[in-house]
């Protein structure tokens, strides 16, 4: 809403005198609900889900959600067990817990969700390659624990639906838009007011912003945002490939390679199915996702496998076909690969070679290395491919205060973060968690929920700590994104290193698991606080003194990854 | 306004005339009155858990801790209200609360404030002492002094009475402490918070908060005017209330507090809780009960609550 309206407003109010008892008057008669949620999105439900759960916040709030679109499309959402959405994230054992605790997660079909038992990630240059696996960090007398779940979006928020089915004094309004939202002109009041589309006015409480990342709600607020965007786009599919055989772990594996570019990730949906997440410049997404699928899946399968060199000149090949019109074919880019595996001399019995993999039948024994790459991808699921641009975004305080009063972001309105460590759904659960709790408090002690004093717990809780996440994802990024040959070595022989030392891995991610208040079986990620300081000035200091402090390259780039292994990806 | 229209009051004209100007503040939560913004939910925190504490005592039941109406239906007295920042928590906690204070702008702003909050049923004063209780909760608040609610409604009102710092800035504290013990019915409570007279709240109250960090303004509070937690049991020690028809202290009946164990009383007479700002969680927070540094922590703020015997 712009300042001008609001003025004008103002102005026409106060002709009408400053006595109260006018407030049927100077706007259309508004309900009453104390929060008011704006945005349908898995934060925004989540919380709706999180209040409805509680009888003490039930008795005493009046709860309103706000979505523009149709929820009943969410809701009713069915598709064949075999294929997936390509929007998919990793739900961390912590999210995890919440949405069992508030009684959602049941709601959730575990048939279409995938346990990560094991990441490997590994550098496009040096091949330098790191390996965490969950049973390393399960505490004695635990069984088979994952480090996360891999669950399409849309199952999580039909689940998150059909759970707020059940607590009926929370009230959906879909299809209805969010036209304006302004400030109650009454002395001693200043309530946000929200007009919907359908001539509905919501005087709110509290109002939530969970309306992603233009969110209406944060320009209310007056709350600034400080960002960029990443000269990135991210290209999602849902992929078909063959099961893994007997001879192999199951399909349990995540895989990223970090190229030049950005970094490729291969995420688990099934036996045969997963998803991938591919961060690359705008350009090659753009020339990428307008080819013929069996050349991306080509190009997948080749991202995983060919050193960095012949990724660049495919890269290149594509770029070029696709500015003079005349995309590559599946079949020139299979000759292209094969010729480059050659050059390569690539072993045929490997599992880094396409083309012998695309020749022999499934089944039989695999060579030795296939544990290392993830399966051979033989088809792209019709219209699962999409792309979207990357932005680091973070809004500068999640309470709005002076004019923007009784306001909080949650979510997407509040961080957006680069999806290489598959946090933001995360960060927005573990926000929602926060928040919910602070309500639930406020509520105990009579506070106003819409007061800063009842929401200050919130941000103090939730505000640096999705910084240190947000910094950390941003500097993996940078590490990762240049070819400069110290920096190179330096985060090479880190990974190694740490990778050698398991009882130290296991160590960290033990402690990760048990730094969250109630459970010990669990692997979170909120060891990122430990490393984050000394790898941000590292990868700054050795970037400009170059050669002589290669080591702290090294452990920036340890700590990072240390991070990432505790955290799940999207 | 004219504060000499109470009778034999204990209300001190220059602090009315100080508090009024801070009205505006009220509810500015990051001005002057933030401190106090956060300190309120410790103090509902108390009040909440020691009537649940109660409750279970006198039903021998197990009441629910959480129990987000622990106050339904309870006729409660807020002393000192100011901006109304505890009434309107008592309210929402189930309470049928009056405020009264004896700044005329404070009810103004504390009227005007709860007016804009449909949950909490504001309802016009002056306040009328009804015998059916009421089904919802609802507040009032009233431009009066608690002797003239007490010289006008007569003693034995209100289930609960608070008067949150307050204490430390009337003229006579006995009378206004007599005055408040009064008000309570037979079983009721009287809630209480306060500055101990200790060189350490001296050290806070005054010299840091006031002089130092200018979180209040100098002159807000009167080291001398302050009252130590054993001064507090001490009075209820000798206080009883006075028999019906019979004004004045000393009167027929138990004392508050029979005796003092090792300076503490027993639990279901009175307790003192010290209540502590944690700067690095920006909260304020009650000493956790027979911690080793229970006693320290009431050399400066803390609470009282003290119970009327039944007859």
């Amino acid at each position: 809403m712009s300042l001008l309206t609001r003025s004008r407003l103002a102005a026409s109010v106060c002709k009408r005198s400053g006595s109260t008892g006018l407030r049927a008057l100077s706007t259309v008669v508004h309900e009453d609900s104390d929060v008011v949620i704006v945005g349908g999105g898995p934060a925004g439900l989540a919380l709706a889900s999180a209040l409805g759960s509680s009888p003490v916040v039930q008795d005493s709030l009046k709860i309103t959600l706000v979505e523009a679109s149709d929820l009943s499309k969410v809701r009713d959402w069915s598709v064949a067990s075999d294929s997936f959405s390509n929007r998919v994230s990793s739900i961390t054992n912590t999210s995890r817990q919440f949405l069992a605790a508030i009684g959602a997660w049941p709601y959730v079909d575990e048939r279409r969700t995938m346990p990560i038992e094991e990441m490997q990630v590994w550098d496009g240059i040096s091949d330098a390659r790191i390996t965490f696996s969950a049973t390393e960090a399960a505490p004695a007398g635990t069984t088979a624990p994952e480090m996360a779940r891999l669950t399409e979006n849309l199952n999580l928020q039909r689940a998150l639906l059909r759970y707020l089915d059940t607590t009926p004094s929370i009230k959906l309004l879909d299809k209805v838009k969010v036209n304006s939202i302004e400030k109650e002109q009454e002395e001693g009041g200043g309530w946000p007011l929200v007009h919907l589309s359908d001539g509905r006015v919501l005087r709110a409480r509290l109002l939530v912003g969970a309306d992603g990342f233009n969110s209406p709600v944060r320009s209310y607020a007056g709350i600034q945002s400080y960002g960029w965007a990443y000269d990135t786009q991210a290209i999602v599919a849902t992929l078909n490939h063959r099961p893994r055989t007997h001879f192999e772990p199951p399909n349990t594996v995540a895989y990223q390679r970090f190229l030049p570019t950005g970094p490729i990730a291969f995420l688990p949906l099934s036996e045969t199915v997963s998803s991938i997440v591919w961060s690359t410049k705008p350009p090659i997404a753009k020339a990428l996702t307008a080819s013929d699928p069996a050349v991306l899946a080509t190009m997948i399968n080749a991202a995983f496998r060919l050193p960095e060199v012949s990724i660049r000149y495919l890269h290149s090949q594509i770029l070029e076909a696709h500015a003079a019109g005349t995309p590559l074919t599946p079949q020139q880019i299979l000759e292209e690969t094969s010729w480059r595996e050659r050059s390569h001399s690539i072993n045929q019995y490997s599992a880094y070679s396409l083309s012998a993999l695309g020749k022999t039948a499934p089944g039989g024994i695999p060579p030795e290395d296939s544990d290392a790459l993830p399966p051979f991808i033989t088809s792209i699921q019709p219209d699962t491919i999409a792309s979207f641009p990357l932005r680091f975004n973070h809004a500068d305080t999640y309470i709005g205060g002076g004019d923007g009063a009784r306001t909080i972001l949650v979510g997407d309105a509040a961080h957006t973060v680069h999806p290489l460590a598959g946090q933001g759904l995360n960060m927005g659960l573990a926000d929602v968690e926060s928040l919910f709790r602070c309500i639930q408090n406020a509520v105990a002690n009579g506070t106003d929920v819409g007061s800063h004093t009842a929401l200050m717990p919130y941000a103090r809780e939730r505000y640096f700590e999705n910084h240190k996440i947000m910094s950390a994802v941003d500097k993996l990024h940078k590490l990762y994104s240049t070819t400069a040959s110290p920096v190179v070595w330096a985060r090479s022989v880190g990974v190694e290193v740490l990778n050698e030392l398991d009882t130290i891995k296991a160590a960290i991610m033990m402690s990760a698991g048990s730094s969250r208040r109630s459970s010990t079986q669990e692997v979170g990620w909120s060891v990122a606080a430990s490393g984050i300081e000394t790898l941000a000035r590292n990868i700054n200091t050795a970037k400009a003194l170059g050669g002589g402090v290669l080591g702290l390259a090294g452990a920036g780039a340890q700590s990072l990854l240390k991070q990432f292994a505790n955290m799940g990806r999207s | 306004m004219s504060t000499s229209s109470f009778r034999s009051s204990t209300v001190n004209p220059d602090e009315i005339a100080l508090f009024s100007k801070l009205s505006s503040q009220w509810w500015d939560e990051q001005g002057e009155c933030k401190m106090l913004h956060r300190m309120n939910p410790v103090r509902v925190q108390f009040i909440r858990e020691k009537m649940l504490e109660m409750q279970r005592e006198d039903t021998d039941t197990d009441a629910q801790l959480d129990h987000p109406k622990a106050l339904a239906g309870l006729k409660i007295l807020d002393v000192g209200c100011g901006g109304g920042l505890l009434c309107e928590s008592l309210t929402r906690l189930g309470g049928l609360t009056l405020g009264i204070d004896a700044s005329a702008s404070n009810v103004a702003i504390a009227s005007l404030h709860a007016a804009a909050d449909p949950g909490l049923r504001l309802i016009p004063g002056p306040f009328v002492p009804t015998t059916t209780p009421a089904r919802t909760s609802n507040l009032t608040y009233e431009h009066t002094s608690a002797e003239e609610l007490l010289a006008r409604g007569g003693p034995a009102q209100f289930d609960v009475v608070c008067s949150m710092e307050v204490l430390e800035h009337v003229d006579n504290p006995r009378t206004f402490l007599s005055t408040c013990a009064q008000l309570v019915k037979p079983g009721g409570h009287l809630f209480l918070s306060t500055i101990s007279r200790t060189p350490l709240a001296y050290a806070l109250t005054i010299l840091a908060a006031e002089h130092v960090l200018r979180l209040v303004t100098p002159g807000t509070h009167t080291y001398a005017k302050y009252v130590r937690p054993d001064e507090l049991l001490g009075f209820f020690q000798g206080f009883c209330c006075p028999s019906p028809g019979v004004l004045g202290d000393g009167g027929a009946g138990r004392p508050w507090i029979s005796r003092l164990y090792n300076g503490a009383p027993a639990r279901t007479e009175a307790e003192t809780r010290g209540i502590v700002y944690v700067p690095w969680t920006g909260a304020w927070a009650l000493v956790p009960r027979g911690s080793p540094g229970a006693r320290w922590g009431e050399g400066c703020n803390y609470l009282l609550w003290v119970r009327r015997p039944l007859e």
